[in-house]
Parts: C-alpha cells; sequence; structure tokens
C-alpha cells in the first residue's frame, strides 16, 4: 500500500509539467503535496490512478509503482487492468459535484462497476462506507433523496463516502476542503486522521495550515520539481 | 450596444415569436373549428356500432377507426425499429468513433436527415419490389416495409440527439465515473444513458411525430384507401395522413372536406397524446433514475 516514484517525468505537449520527481508515499500515514497552483499537484495524482490519457498529448517517462496487497504494480504499464487498479486507488475530487442520482445509488455505483450484484452486501458496504466518512446519521432516512439536495460539505463527504465504498488500498485527495466553511472542513479532516489508519493516504491541499495539522510526510511542488518539507 | 439596437433587438425578437405563435395559433383554431363540428362516433366507426369496432367484431368501411389503427401500428413499429439502432449508433458516435470514421458517418447521417421523404419512399417501394421479386409474388409494400421506410427517415434525428445529449455531459463527471472504476461500457449504460435520457426521449418524440404524419414515405410502401383495422405486418393498411390526402384532393362536397379536418384534428390529438405519453415516460424515468 505504498507508492513510489523515481525519476518521473510529466509531458503535456512540449510543456514539461514535472521533471524528475521522485518521492515515496509510505503505508498508512498522510502524505500532504502542497505547492503553487497549475504546478502539476493533480496531474501527479493522475498518475497513480491513471486517468491520464495519451491521445491527450501526455507523455509520461521516469518509474511510478504501487505496492498493494497482493503484489506491486507498475502505474505507468500500458497493460493495466484500469477498472481494477480504480477499485485499489480511490481519488475524492476537489469539486464534489455528485451525480444526478440518489444519494444511495451515488455511493453505490463503484460497487456496480465492480459486479456486486448481491443487494444485501451493497447495502451493507453502502451503511459502512457512509459511516466511515461521517455522514450515515445525517442520511440514513433519506438514501433515495436526490444527491445534490445535500449541502457543499455533505457533497464533499458523499464523494469520500464513495470512494471508500470499495475498500480501496490508496486514497488520493485532491483539495477535497478547498470550498468548504471551516466546520464542514473540521468535520473532513477528522474523518481524514480516522481513515489514515486502513488506507494510504496522499493529500494535495494549498493550505499550509491544513497540512501542518494532518500530514505525516510533506512534499512541496514549485516549478516541476519536489521537494520534501518534513 | 447603443440604445436604439437593443430595443430593436428586444422588441423584434418578442415581435417574430408573436407572429410565429400567432400563426400556430390560427392555424390550430382552423383545424379545431373546421374540424370540431364532425367529431362523433359516426365519424370514427361509420354506421358499425363502436363496441364491436373496438372489439374487431365488425369490420369499419365509412369510419376513420382503422386508419387510427393503423397510424398507432406505423408509429409504435416504425420508433421501435429506429429507436435501438439509432441510440446505439448515437453512442458510438459520441464515445467510441474517432477520425475519419467518425467524420464519415457524421456526413452520412447529415445527408440522410436532408433526403427528401418521397425519395426515402422510393427506397422502400424498390425495397418491396425487391422482395416482390424474390419472393415470387408472396410480399409487396406492406405494414413492415413502411415502418422500416419511416425508421430509416426518423433514425438520423434519433441519432443527433442522442449523440448530442451524451455530448453535453462533461469531462469532469466523465473523469468522476472514470475514477469509480467503470469500464466504458458500465459508464455509458449506469450513467451517461439515465443522465442523457431526457434529451433521448425528445428525440424518440421528435420521431413519433414525423411518423405519424409523413405521407410521402408511406403512400409508395404500403398504403391503401381502405384495408381495415391491420392485421400482419406483410399485409397493406391505412393511415390517417394518407386518408386527409385523400379526402383532401377527391373530395366532392363540404361535408366531405369536413370530414377530412375531422382526420386532422383526430390526427392532432393522437399526437398530442403520443407526446404526453412520451413526456409522462421521461419524467418517471428522471424520477426512477434518482
Amino acid at each position: 500500500m505504498k507508492i513510489t516514484f523515481d525519476t518521473l517525468t510529466f509531458r503535456y505537449g512540449t510543456h514539461t509539467l514535472l521533471k524528475d520527481i521522485s518521492m515515496e508515499v509510505p503505508q498508512g500515514a498522510l502524505t500532504a503535496l502542497t505547492g503553487p497552483s497549475g504546478e502539476g499537484k493533480s496531474s501527479l495524482l493522475s498518475v497513480i490512478n491513471h486517468l491520464w490519457q495519451p491521445e491527450d498529448g501526455v507523455r509520461i517517462t521516469g518509474s511510478a509503482v504501487a505496492q498493494f496487497k497482493g503484489g506491486a504494480v507498475d502505474l505507468l504499464s500500458p497493460h493495466l487492468n484500469l477498472p481494477l487498479l480504480r477499485q485499489k486507488v480511490a481519488m475524492v475530487f476537489q469539486n464534489p459535484t455528485p451525480l444526478p442520482f440518489s444519494i444511495f445509488k451515488n455511493v453505490s455505483l463503484p460497487l456496480t462497476f465492480a459486479g456486486i450484484r448481491d443487494q444485501k452486501k451493497i447495502h451493507q458496504r453502502v451503511e459502512r462506507a457512509l459511516t466511515r466518512a461521517g455522514l450515515w446519521d445525517e442520511v440514513n432516512h433519506r438514501l433515495k433523496h436526490p444527491a445534490a439536495t445535500l449541502s457543499g460539505g455533505q457533497q464533499q463527504r458523499l464523494a469520500m463516502a464513495r470512494a471508500l465504498v470499495t475498500n480501496p488500498e490508496i486514497l488520493l485527495l485532491d483539495e477535497p476542503t478547498s470550498s468548504l466553511d471551516a466546520e464542514s472542513r473540521n468535520g473532513i479532516e477528522a474523518q481524514l486522521l480516522e481513515l489514515k489508519k486502513s488506507c494510504t493516504l496522499l493529500l494535495v491541499s494549498h493550505s499550509e495550515d491544513q497540512v501542518d495539522r494532518l500530514a505525516d510526510r510533506i512534499y512541496r511542488l514549485d516549478q516541476g520539481h519536489l521537494e520534501r518539507q518534513g | 450596444m447603443s440604445l436604439w439596437k437593443r430595443l430593436l433587438i428586444r422588441y423584434g425578437s418578442f415581435f417574430v415569436t408573436l407572429l410565429l405563435l400567432s400563426g400556430l395559433f390560427f392555424f390550430l383554431g382552423h383545424i379545431v373549428l373546421k374540424g370540431g363540428n364532425t367529431l362523433s362516433p359516426a365519424l370514427l366507426f361509420g354506421e358499425v356500432a363502436p363496441m364491436d369496432a373496438l372489439l374487431f367484431k365488425e369490420r369499419v368501411f365509412e369510419g376513420l377507426f382503422p386508419a387510427i389503427c393503423g397510424t398507432l401500428c406505423l408509429v409504435l413499429l416504425s420508433v421501435t425499429l429506429a429507436l435501438p439502432a439509432g441510440v446505439l449508433t448515437g453512442i458510438w458516435l459520441s464515445h467510441f468513433a474517432r477520425g475519419r470514421a467518425k467524420r464519415t458517418l457524421t456526413l452520412c447521417v447529415d445527408t440522410l436527415a436532408g433526403v427528401p421523404s418521397i425519395v426515402v419512399g422510393l427506397f422502400g417501394f424498390s425495397f418491396a419490389i425487391l422482395l416482390h421479386t424474390l419472393t415470387k409474388g408472396r410480399i409487396g409494400p406492406c405494414l413492415l416495409i413502411a415502418a422500416l421506410t419511416l425508421a430509416v427517415l426518423v433514425m438520423p434525428g434519433i441519432i443527433r440527439t442522442t449523440e448530442v445529449a451524451l455530448s453535453t455531459i462533461d469531462r469532469g463527471t466523465r473523469l468522476r465515473v472514470s475514477a469509480m472504476g467503470a469500464t466504458p461500457v458500465q459508464a455509458i449504460f449506469h450513467v451517461y444513458l439515465p443522465m442523457a435520457a431526457s434529451g433521448i426521449f425528445r428525440g424518440g418524440v421528435l420521431a413519433l411525430g414525423r411518423c405519424a404524419e409523413d405521407t410521402a414515405a408511406i403512400m409508395l410502401t404500403g398504403v391503401v384507401v381502405t384495408a381495415g383495422v391491420p392485421y400482419a405486418l406483410f399485409g397493406r393498411f391505412e393511415a390517417l395522413p394518407f386518408a386527409i390526402f385523400t379526402i383532401a384532393s377527391e373530395y366532392t362536397g363540404p361535408e366531405e372536406l369536413a370530414r377530412g379536418y375531422g382526420a386532422a384534428l383526430i390526427l392532432l390529438i393522437l399526437c398530442g397524446g403520443l407526446f404526453g405519453l412520451s413526456a409522462c415516460i421521461a419524467c418517471r424515468f428522471r424520477s426512477i433514475k434518482r
């Protein structure tokens, strides 16, 4: 459940976004990635769950390996089983906009994609994920309501529940609290500290305070170069 | 932009909208006024008792009932044939087609959309002649060939509305769905199609309307003045638009012309009913997908 990058270079067209990146995201810890906007933090996350497309003009060299319970996976291999990888590496995006379905369907969709058909099992997993995201008590009486009716903070926790429902080994968080008020942000941060015990977490954040509060290891990305800060 | 330009655009667009709506209401009002008085069981069933006609116990020769049944069968059959093929082609165009293949198919679809219905009807007629020759006279112009012809006619619209409805799903949503571990096919059937359902239904509704009103295509492929209620896919049939065309071109007195207006009003009501039904299905679908 750890990730290792070695001399990774990420080019987008003729522009080199990341240059010779070497870093390790250790197991059972929260690693934070910070730095100015547009420096490639989100691109680095996209390498881990393979959300980049060679057709978009992206070229990556170097090495990126994720160590899962079942063995090591070369994240740059063209023969990756992407759906399986994305069940193990879940992601929470900056903008929590839910899909236009019910709360329940929003959380259960990754299970449908994973081929789970047993309704009882799906209900159990959804309840567990919502509980882990700290949302179960607020939504258990209205699971069939549209997810869009939730508040911003609740939508972000819903996104976390959706990411957690497949029991991922690695959780990527792309500025998950940037659009939230202080109360919602504190709730999410408390959940992250809980999740650290069972998941490898990689958090992208602009907030130095947040990174100091949460992270066990901090990297700063500036002008394509990575530097360990703590 | 200067004040007079803003005023011109504002009041000009309002005036044009008003003009169009006036035309629409004048047209609808004219049909209702002229055809409303003729609406009676006799217009639908002639001399036959309505229950006997509805239970298919007695054949209707004078009324429009067989033409209504023929139109309904034609519309349902055409849309059933066109919808799956059109939606699947729309999915392929929006998600899988790339480069020259996409450009070629898009050109073909656009060209087909611009082909006049009489030309598509001629194509159906040629197909019917071919079948007639191959089956030694057993199959000729019939309900199925007319439905196939109409399906070809409405398919470009369904393809385009499906493609456009799927294209409106933003990149952020697509990334999120991919990040959840969905394969492209799972993403389409579990997320994108339910999200685009309203747009696809709109395409279906337009196809319904086109199938119900088109006369040129069915004139050459199986519709006749008197055939009774459709009894087989390979049989001849009656249809409301053809009944209206026949009455309008051959009427001998004001009573007969009023029957034509009555038929037009029934066709409008039928189309309105089908549109309403589609809207209800779309509404129901929206509530289910939640």
